[in-house]
């Protein structure tokens, strides 16, 4: 070294009070430093494992997926958000007690998890659009996950500034994962404080279903409560950092007071406003405080339909469930086309909802299953039902079954009080439309007795009159189905 | 001081009892465990059982009585992860080979510590799985944090276990809600009697032991 460098004139250093960092350049430190920046790789990891590959099982439906999405990414993100917070919270306790430092820090945190769970959510949302065939991305179930990773960021930055040990981390990215899947044990029925709880997606123990969101607008009734209280909750949990002594001054104190207060405020209305929730009839979680009368009309489509003689017409968002609702259907259609009194047109209906008793809920389908004139056949499929989401073969066979059997019932006239006549037919057009009739039925559809629990006289009338070709029974019925329905056809006069 | 006294030679200045303490191995194995915050793992996992014992009092549907355990045996397991790093860095290194035996001393008595003190806390209680299920998850979860201890630092060794933790609950809920993964290397989701998730839990804990006692922690000192 020379002496020429050494005696350079340096400049000189400011005395007095130390220059203050700018809050944009304290973030920026913030964020190369972070901790969270270690646990990124892992949430993804767990987003990937746990919320896609589950979101990808799913039916193609943005409801369905979307609302799928928001509690299993909450449970995903929550003890690496938690965790990751509170080891910054444990370096900051000890080193820099000052409230703004502490948020840049917090606010560094943070950043970097929202970072992740938009990256995730954009991801599962981007192959949900080029799948799904009708709709667009439910945006509110996102809004809630990413109004919870500042309140989750905030729980672990104050327990590791509280209590600042290497055992804080992990304690609290337990708990948090506890408190957050458990917090939904106290829920009994639609009007519970609990499903303030972020990850409640709908009405709880119900699942993500496709009946809900597809024919009535998706509520943000409950989500809207739900993004308050978690923005409340981040508000009590950092104000009450800076309520601390050495936090700061008296008028940051009294902010943060302030804060405190505003938070308490919004956390107790949003958890209050929950409790006044209560199951829709589109199945849906309806605050009366926060609900637009304008989200109860019915979303307008145009029906997809199929090339069929008596088309089968679904919601466009259930357009890839055509060709094996088609295909199940065929069958039990060719058996009644163009006979007086069949359907011309089978069409998706909405499912309605009741809340029962507990956490219990029946869904069905609203009004009788053959309406108009000419008549129209609705269908609720079983994916809009309550019940485990099906795979292609398993809801066509239930298609085929139950579907099938109400289709023909309806067009023969079979009820509670069907004649011997229409028993054997019904039993003869099931065969040929070779319906299982052992098939457990679905909630509201009718069940018609199976063959062998027939009398041996009807089961007679039931052989006879299927083994005639296919057109000749097509043949026979347009020309006696009313007289069949009206009861006026003896076993006897069955060719 | 006197000049006279400064002068003194130290073994006559200090008791021979103190200086040459009569269980040398024993103060070592003190000190390493201070340092390595032993008895703050030990009071967390006691903690950890005392917290399942009050749990297993309410009712759980059954959903959450399968959980239940899991949260706790990872509970544990992070606990004992974080124990196997020092502030310090390994000053033990001055006494020799003594070190890796150290560590997997600390990392086997503290399991079995886990173990025993979980398995106590369900006797005459419902706890889903028996203490056959809390010994497969509390080793496997164990050796997680103890992989974790050895690739990222001790400080670090929480992430393992954690994001396991949450994996396993998912296992679990997909017992209820199908299709199941029935893969063995998420054994917290498989029955107690299991023998692949056995072997998996079992070779994770062996694989970490292993690594913790030839490499020790990545920790940096001061961290």
């Amino acid at each position: 070294m020379t002496a020429a460098p050494a005696q350079a004139p340096a400049r000189p250093l400011r005395a007095g009070r130390p220059r203050p960092v700018l809050p944009g350049r304290l973030l920026r430190l913030e964020l190369r430093r972070n901790a969270m920046l270690w646990v990124l790789p892992v949430a993804a990891a767990l987003f990937w494992l746990i919320t896609y590959r589950k979101s990808m099982a799913l039916p193609p439906l943005w409801n369905v997926r979307a609302m799928s999405m928001q509690s299993s990414a909450l449970a995903v993100f929550v003890s690496p958000t938690v965790g990751a917070a509170a080891w910054m919270g444990s370096r900051e306790g000890t080193a820099r007690p000052r409230w703004a430092r502490q948020l840049a820090t917090w606010a560094a945190t943070t950043c970097w998890a929202m970072v992740a769970y938009v990256g995730c959510v954009g991801v599962l949302y981007a192959v949900t659009a080029r799948q799904a065939a009708w709709g667009g991305p439910l945006w509110w179930p996102a809004a809630v996950g990413a109004a919870s990773l500042p309140a989750f960021s905030a729980v672990g930055f104050v327990a590791g500034t509280v209590f600042p040990s290497r055992f804080t981390a992990p304690l609290v990215a337990v708990a948090a994962f506890v408190g957050l899947a458990f917090s939904t044990l106290p829920i009994r029925g639609s009007q519970s404080y609990w499903q303030v709880s972020p990850v409640v997606a709908g009405a709880w123990d119900f699942g993500a279903n496709g009946g809900v969101g597809t024919f009535y607008h998706y509520l943000p009734d409950l989500p809207i409560a739900q993004v308050m209280f978690m923005a409340g909750l981040t508000a009590v949990v950092l104000g009450g950092l800076g309520l601390r002594a050495g936090s700061g001054g008296r008028w940051l104190r009294r902010s943060a007071a302030a804060i405190t207060a505003a938070g308490l405020l919004a956390a107790g209305t949003a958890a209050g406003l929950a409790g006044t929730g209560r199951l829709d009839a589109h199945g849906m979680i309806a605050i009366p405080a926060l609900h637009d009368a304008a989200n109860d009309s019915p979303i307008r489509y145009t029906p997809v339909c199929s090339h069929a003689a008596i088309p089968v017409c679904l919601n466009p968002a259930y357009t890839s469930y055509l060709p094996p609702v088609t295909a199940a259907l065929e069958p039990a259609l060719s058996q009644v086309a163009g006979l007086p009194g069949a359907p011309v047109r089978i069409s998706q209906a909405a499912t309605t909802y009741r809340q029962g008793s507990g956490n219990d809920i029946s869904s069905g389908m609203a009004g009788p299953s053959m309406s108009g004139r000419p008549p129209r056949f609705h269908l609720v499929l079983p994916d809009q039902l309550l019940g485990p989401t099906m795979t292609t073969s398993e809801l066509a066979a239930e298609i085929r079954s139950n579907v099938g059997q109400d289709i023909l019932a309806d067009v023969i006239g079979v009820g509670p009080g069907a004649s011997p006549a229409q028993q054997a037919v019904m039993a003869a057009l099931l065969k040929g439309a070779a319906v299982p009739q052992s098939a457990s039925s679905a909630p509201g559809t009718r069940q018609p007795n199976t063959a062998s629990q027939l009398p041996a006289p009807v089961r007679s009338a039931a052989r006879r009159f299927a083994a005639l070709p296919a057109a000749v029974r097509h043949a026979w019925l347009t020309q006696h189905l009313a007289a069949l329905r009206a009861g006026r056809v003896s076993l006897a006069q069955l060719p | 001081m006197t000049v006279g006294a400064a002068r003194k030679p130290p073994h006559e200045a200090v008791p021979d009892s103190e200086a040459r303490p009569r269980l040398p191995g024993l103060r070592l194995v003190c000190l390493h465990a201070v340092g390595r915050r032993v008895p703050t793992a030990l009071a967390g996992v006691v903690a950890c059982a005392v917290a399942l014992r009050i749990a297993l009092h309410w009712h759980w549907d059954s959903y959450g009585a399968l959980q239940l355990p899991l949260v706790f045996e990872t509970g544990c397991a992070t606990a004992i992860a974080i124990s196997t790093a020092s502030p310090f860095g390994d000053p033990e290194r001055a006494t020799g080979r003594w070190l890796p035996f150290l560590r997997l001393g600390v990392a086997l008595v503290l399991t079995a510590a886990a173990v025993g003190a979980l398995a106590a806390a369900g006797t005459g209680a419902h706890l889903a799985g028996g203490s056959l299920d809390v010994l497969r998850n509390v080793a496997g979860l164990t050796g997680i944090g103890l992989l974790c201890a050895a690739a990222l630092g001790g400080a670090r060794a929480w992430v393992g276990p954690t994001a396991y933790m949450v994996v396993a609950a998912y296992g679990l809920y997909t017992d209820w809600h199908g299709p199941a993964l029935t893969t063995p290397w998420i054994w917290p989701a498989r029955p107690p009697h299991d023998v692949g998730a056995a072997i998996c839990a079992g070779l994770v804990f062996a694989a970490g032991t292993v690594i913790l006692m030839v490499r020790g922690t990545r920790d940096p000192v001061g961290e």
